[in-house]
């Protein structure tokens, strides 16, 4: 006994292919075509849902997007939350159950609160749980108000996709506005972007009997859908909603299960020359007591599942309204066999053009239904005039209200167009465009078919530079409406709802006005209305009324709240793409990466993207262990490290020098060709923007080595004074870090392991200073050979084109073998250059210290008139205060490590801090922990004690000078 | 399954970046380059090489890698005058081609840039973004041709095979 | 994502572009000018409710810095105003 309420024949299903499909764990039937909503109609189930806050009983409200009351989590591999039902279609298998309740929404344990509505008024929640805080209340507030959980697993198969598209013309919405517009522009060759969220072209003309030309409607439109798929110049995709509306016309639109099994969603972000938004219309509810219950639809919703689906929402039907939409709706009822009790209208005067669609039914005019009865389902509804005189009870199961018609201005009020309320549809109807943008047919306040069409066809021609084309004859009836923003006819006691979606009833409002809550913004917030998924689709201007109707002012004068995106629910994984798992942050590699991995390396991200090795651990060894063997090879032996990420640029041109002197504090202009110096880079607050060392090739070539993080930045500010300051000077600027790889080679037996490789270069300590560099072959491979050092001892930096990056470091390591040469990672570098107190920016270079704080007062320069940083430095030392200035520490205990970063007060105490640990490492050459601190005063305080303050105790340590290791600096030089 | 394209990691090519104005890069090099292109962010090409102008006073030479060596002895970026800026640059990009007749379709997830027909002609090359980087962009027969930092090339090869799924 | 147009490449997306902030005024000399200028130099920048001439780096482009006029209350590129060169 399965889908009872399925008529014998018509509808927009496959009745030849049966679906199954689960709902709340009992299996139903449908067919091929079904959304969940019209398969549940078919099989005469009710209660589809609880609502939000009160779990009152809720059914099947509308036919689309816009629906309020019924949402569900999908289960198994579709797994999704909060899916309004009838935006679901159904397929083989499908699993669905309701969210808001437990365990069922037929027995629903939170209906409860029905019995305490008096104490959960609008605020309640900012009234009860604001002390201490919301935090502490929130899980399990949110646990009662039920929203579906977010899916455990990633899909088991497919992924998500994002893609880029360029439109001369979007159009939102496939319905006869928009396909007419489509068509127009198409045919003018522009090119063009229809997308539409429904699974068929066609929009309303899909529920609705109506003729275009003397033919069915839908024959236009497949006729239309026919001729736009055969236009190259035109995208038309179905099941993808326009849900956000940006800046410089910048739309994103969510495809759902696009062509191709292997895509989930496909995220488009559309950037198009001019949008046209032909979104439609949303019908608005009537506002009575208990128009929630179960069996109250929008008349549309009841025209859509007739028609479309083929399928009876009831047997015998009220309707109320107070424009001419619902009479058709009445016609299309009857024919299908549902009983029409009365039509209540409010308007006491009805256009005889649709009276006349209803012949021999009952027609209430000045009449308004003051409440629904029923429980579980509408049994019968109170009506009376509209001044509460002559109250009678008439049977029904089924109401199908209509309220008059929203143009859907969502996009267009997100672009940040105006809205003016329009008197002759007693709606907001856009007004004044911000971005190019049209909107035409119902989603601009033009509510029958034939104007829908003609100013499709004029958006479409507009947008081509053309003139308008002829539009075809339709036959449905003029619309006209008398707006009812609630009905105040007394009758039976109960709650009216405005938003149904988040339980906001005229009391709420009324409420948040009392408490001085008068701003429509403040409303919302207040009572939640309009918030949520459903974004004012369909409470949003029944609330705007009551607040006119209770403030005694125009709905203009109260205005409407912000539209915000999404339109609809939107995936995250849409959104994101194909940025998941390995590529979700994007990453680095040297030719070296892979021998990296073979040799056990431990890698991790260090700057700009750079994947890079940690340290190399051997088996049984612990961390400190690997990192003191690595360190202390390099003291000892013989180390060798990839240093390919370092920054490095080819600078050009006559005024190199001076450029070079304008951006470093020290001088380089007077470098030799072959020399390098070390220098600072301050940007204009005299704050440390970099560092590293530049070299002079010849008289207007240099090589200028950044550090790697800093690589980019860099780029961008010497760029910038180029080409805003300077546009004169004669420099340019060419990134080459990844034209050069480097294994530096370093330690006491650097020199024994160049030799082993062989080169033509003369390696004697007079003949190749250090901060000299040289070209040549290393190891038969083109070289050039660099002597700098960032541990303190003999290196040799052997930059090579990454082409030969492979070989050249299977030959060192080759060659050094016999030395015991190493690979070291990043933390035994980090051990290397503690233990010499050279900087590392991020650890002393904090963006307060200066040069002098680092006992680098030697680096700027005194000659030089003028220099980025040099004022500011100045100004700052000249106030007097006293700074906080970089030493050594050697905790009193010398196996007791000070973590990175831990402050220092004066004696210990809970005191303002006096300064900060930079950095402590294990000494492999002092058999200690040595700290590097940024202290008050620290030059003058050396051979004092300092205290480390922690949670649990403090770390007495010895100030000394910053440096652990050859203090002389005779080891890099020798 | 997936889209109908050919995706290749390509070998080196022996690049070189130009930096100067024209006039000035002509009196050094403009027997061995190719026409300079008349329109920003076009190539011209000749003779095996290929000269993409990407930027204002900036031009890239693309060659095969066995001419390379030739390629440094006549351009003679040691030599140049001090206006005229010419750097090895071979090793720092690596260039994938995606061919096929899905190509349009792979690059549109991979770069937001308008790469039509229309507006991204046979002789179009350009800086741009792919997956988020700054990538040179140009058109080929039956696809397009991009190129990216060569550290990143194996995040970019990643990004492909999953976007090809 | 705004659309900024680049002299030499056209319109592009922002996210090709890095911000590098509105144009403040000249740079004094700063041998000359008084602490209080060259602190009013550093730190005060323009932040107009409505146009801002600002700079921005086509870093994933051309390289290009250009200079637009943007209003910060619609995201709008705009003329300049009459009222500056």
């Amino acid at each position: 006994m399965t889908q009872n309420n399925r008529l014998t024949s018509g509808g927009r299903i496959n009745r030849n292919r049966t679906v199954n499909f689960r709902f709340n764990g009992k299996p139903y039937k449908g067919f091929e075509g079904d959304t969940l909503a019209s398969a549940l109609i078919a099989n005469g189930v009710s209660v589809t849902a609880r609502s939000f806050k009160y779990h009152r009983p809720r059914g099947i409200v509308g036919q689309g997007v816009e629906e309020p009351a019924s949402l569900v989590e999908l289960e198994g591999s579709d797994a999704s939350g909060n899916c309004p039902i009838t935006t679901v279609k159904i397929h083989e298998g499908l699993g669905a159950k309701s969210v808001n309740c437990w365990p069922s929404p037929e027995f629903d344990l939170g209906g409860i609160n029905q019995l305490f509505t008096k104490f959960l008024p609008a605020g309640f929640y900012y009234k009860t749980f604001k002390w201490p805080n919301w935090h502490m209340f929130e899980p399990s507030i949110r646990r009662a108000a039920g929203l579906a959980g977010a899916p455990a697993m990633p899909p088991a198969e497919g992924h998500f996709e994002a893609r880029h598209a360029h439109a001369e013309v979007l159009i939102a919405g496939a319905g006869p506005a928009g396909l007419m517009a489509a068509l127009i522009a198409g045919r003018s060759g522009k090119r063009v972007f229809l997308a539409d969220e429904g699974t068929e072209a066609g929009g309303s003309l899909l529920s609705r009997n109506l003729t275009i030309d003397g033919l069915p409607a839908m024959r236009w439109v497949a006729d239309t859908v026919a001729e736009l798929t055969a236009m190259e110049n035109v995208t038309h995709i179905q099941n993808a909603t326009v849900w956000a509306y940006r800046e410089h016309n910048l739309m994103i639109v969510n495809e759902r299960q696009p062509n191709g099994k292997s895509v989930l969603e496909r995220s488009w972000r559309v950037r198009a020359d001019q949008v046209i938004c032909a979104t439609g219309a949303i019908e608005r509810a009537m506002v009575f007591t208990n128009n929630d219950r179960p069996g109250s639809m929008m008349a549309s919703a009841v025209q859509s599942y007739v028609n479309r689906y083929a399928a009876l929402p009831g047997k015998k039907a009220v309707i109320f309204t107070n424009n001419n939409s619902a009479y058709a709706v009445a016609a299309d009822m009857a024919a299908a066999g549902i009983s029409i009790e009365a039509i209540v209208d409010s308007r006491k005067n009805v256009p005889s053009d649709v009276t006349g669609l209803v012949t021999g039914m009952k027609v209430l005019k000045g009449h308004v239904v003051t409440a629904a009865k029923g429980h579980k389902r509408v049994k019968s509804v109170v009506v009376s005039s509209i001044s509460g005189n002559g109250s009678q009870t008439i049977k029904c199961d089924l109401i199908a209200q209509s309220g008059g018609w929203n143009p859907a201005v969502h996009l267009f009020s997100q672009s940040r167009g105006t809205l003016k309320f329009d008197e002759d549809i007693a709606s907001f109807v856009p007004d004044v465009p911000a971005q190019p943008t049209l909107s035409v047919g119902a989603a601009n306040g033009e509510m029958t078919l034939a104007q829908a069409l003609s100013s499709g066809a004029e958006a479409g021609a507009q947008v081509s530079g053309g003139a308008s084309t002829e539009t075809p004859k339709t036959n449905d009836a003029p619309y006209a409406i008398e707006p009812l923003w609630r009905v105040e006819a007394k009758g039976p006691k109960g709650k009216a709802f405005l938003d149904i979606q988040n339980d906001v009833s005229v009391d709420d409002v009324h409420l948040a006005l009392r408490e001085g809550y008068t701003n429509v913004e403040h409303v919302k917030r207040y009572t939640t209305g309009g918030m949520g998924i459903d974004q004012g689709k369909t409470g949003n201007i029944n609330i705007i009324g009551t607040v006119a109707l209770q403030k005694g002012v125009d709905l203009q004068d109260v205005g409407t709240t912000t539209f915000r995106s999404p339109y609809t629910p939107v995936s995250f994984g849409a959104i994101g793409g194909l940025r998941e798992e390995s590529v979700l942050f994007p990453y680095r590699h040297t030719p070296i990466t892979e021998w990296n991995h073979a040799n056990g390396a431990f890698m991790y991200e260090a700057g700009a993207r750079w994947r890079r090795p940690g340290y190399f651990p051997r088996k049984g060894e612990s961390f400190q262990e690997t990192v003191n063997r690595e360190a202390s090879t390099v003291r000892e032996k013989v180390g060798v490290y990839d240093g390919s990420p370092l920054g490095t640029f080819e600078l050009k041109g006559r005024d190199v020098g001076k450029f070079l002197d304008f951006i470093y504090t020290n001088v380089m202009s007077n470098l030799k060709p072959g020399n390098g110096r070390y220098g600072l880079m301050l940007s204009e607050d005299g704050l440390i923007l970099d560092d590293g060392v530049t070299f002079r090739l010849d008289e207007n070539r240099w090589m200028v080595s950044t550090s790697t993080g800093h690589a980019d930045a860099m780029n961008m500010h010497m760029e910038e004074l180029l080409q805003t300051e300077f546009p004169d000077w004669e420099v340019m600027i060419t990134t080459v870090t990844s034209q050069w790889n480097n294994a530096t080679i370093c330690g006491p037996k650097a020199r024994d392991v160049m030799e082993a490789l062989g080169t033509d270069i003369d390696l004697s300590p007079e003949n190749f200073k250090f901060m000299s560099l040289r070209d040549g072959t290393v190891g038969g491979i083109p070289a050039r050979v660099v002597r700098v050092s960032f541990t303190g001892e003999l290196s040799f930096e052997v930059n090579v084109a990454p082409r030969h990056m492979r070989e050249l470091w299977q030959k060192v390591m080759e060659a050094g073998a016999q030395f015991g040469i190493e690979a070291i990672g990043s933390e035994a570098n980090h051990v290397l250059r503690v233990e010499k107190g050279f900087l590392s920016l991020g650890h002393e270079v904090d963006g307060t210290a200066d040069a002098y704080d680092l006992n680098m007062g030697w680096v700027m320069s005194k000659k030089k008139p003028d220099y980025l940083g040099k004022r500011s430095v100045a100004l700052r030392r000249s106030s007097g205060k006293t700074r906080r200035e970089l030493v050594g520490l050697l905790p009193e205990d010398p196996n007791r490590a000070i973590p990175e970063g831990a402050p220092l007060t004066p004696g210990g105490r809970k005191e303002a801090t006096e300064g900060l640990t930079t950095a402590c490492v294990w000494s492999v050459v002092q058999n200690r922990w040595v700290g590097l601190a940024l202290l008050e005063n620290g030059h003058a305080r050396h051979g004092e004690i300092a205290h480390v303050r922690l949670k649990d105790g403090t770390i007495p340590a010895k100030i000394t000078a910053p440096v652990f290791h050859d203090p002389a600096g005779e080891l890099l030089r020798s | 399954m997936g889209y109908n394209v050919t995706i290749n990691r390509q070998g080196l090519s022996a690049l070189f970046d130009l930096k100067g104005k024209k006039g000035a890069m002509s009196d050094h090099a403009g027997g061995i380059l190719p026409v300079f292109p008349d329109q920003h962010n076009t190539y011209t090409q000749s003779a095996g090489s290929t000269l993409f102008h990407i930027g204002r006073n900036h031009w890239i030479l693309r060659g095969d890698i066995s001419a390379e060596d030739t390629l440094i002895s006549t351009l003679k970026p040691d030599q140049a005058p001090s206006d005229v800026s010419i750097v090895q640059v071979s090793d720092t990009l690596t260039f994938f081609s995606v061919v096929g007749a899905d190509a349009a379709q792979v690059m549109s997830i991979a770069c937001p840039l308008d790469l039509h027909s229309s507006v991204f002609g046979a002789d179009a090359v350009t800086y741009t973004e792919v997956f988020g980087l700054k990538a040179l962009v140009l058109r080929q027969e039956g696809g397009f041709e991009f190129a990216v930092e060569q550290s990143f090339g194996d995040l970019i090869q990643d990004y492909l095979d999953r976007a090809i799924a | 994502m705004l659309r900024i147009t680049c002299p030499y490449c056209g319109s592009r997306n922002e996210s090709e572009f890095l911000f590098g902030g509105p144009v403040g005024t000249e740079r004094p000399d700063p041998n000359t000018t008084s602490d209080a200028d060259w602190i009013e130099y550093l730190t005060v920048k323009p932040n107009p409710l409505g146009p801002v001439q600002e700079r921005w780096w086509h870093a994933r482009g051309c390289g290009e810095w250009l200079t637009i006029w943007r209003d910060t209350r619609t995201h709008d590129i705009v003329e300049a105003p009459n009222d500056t060169e």
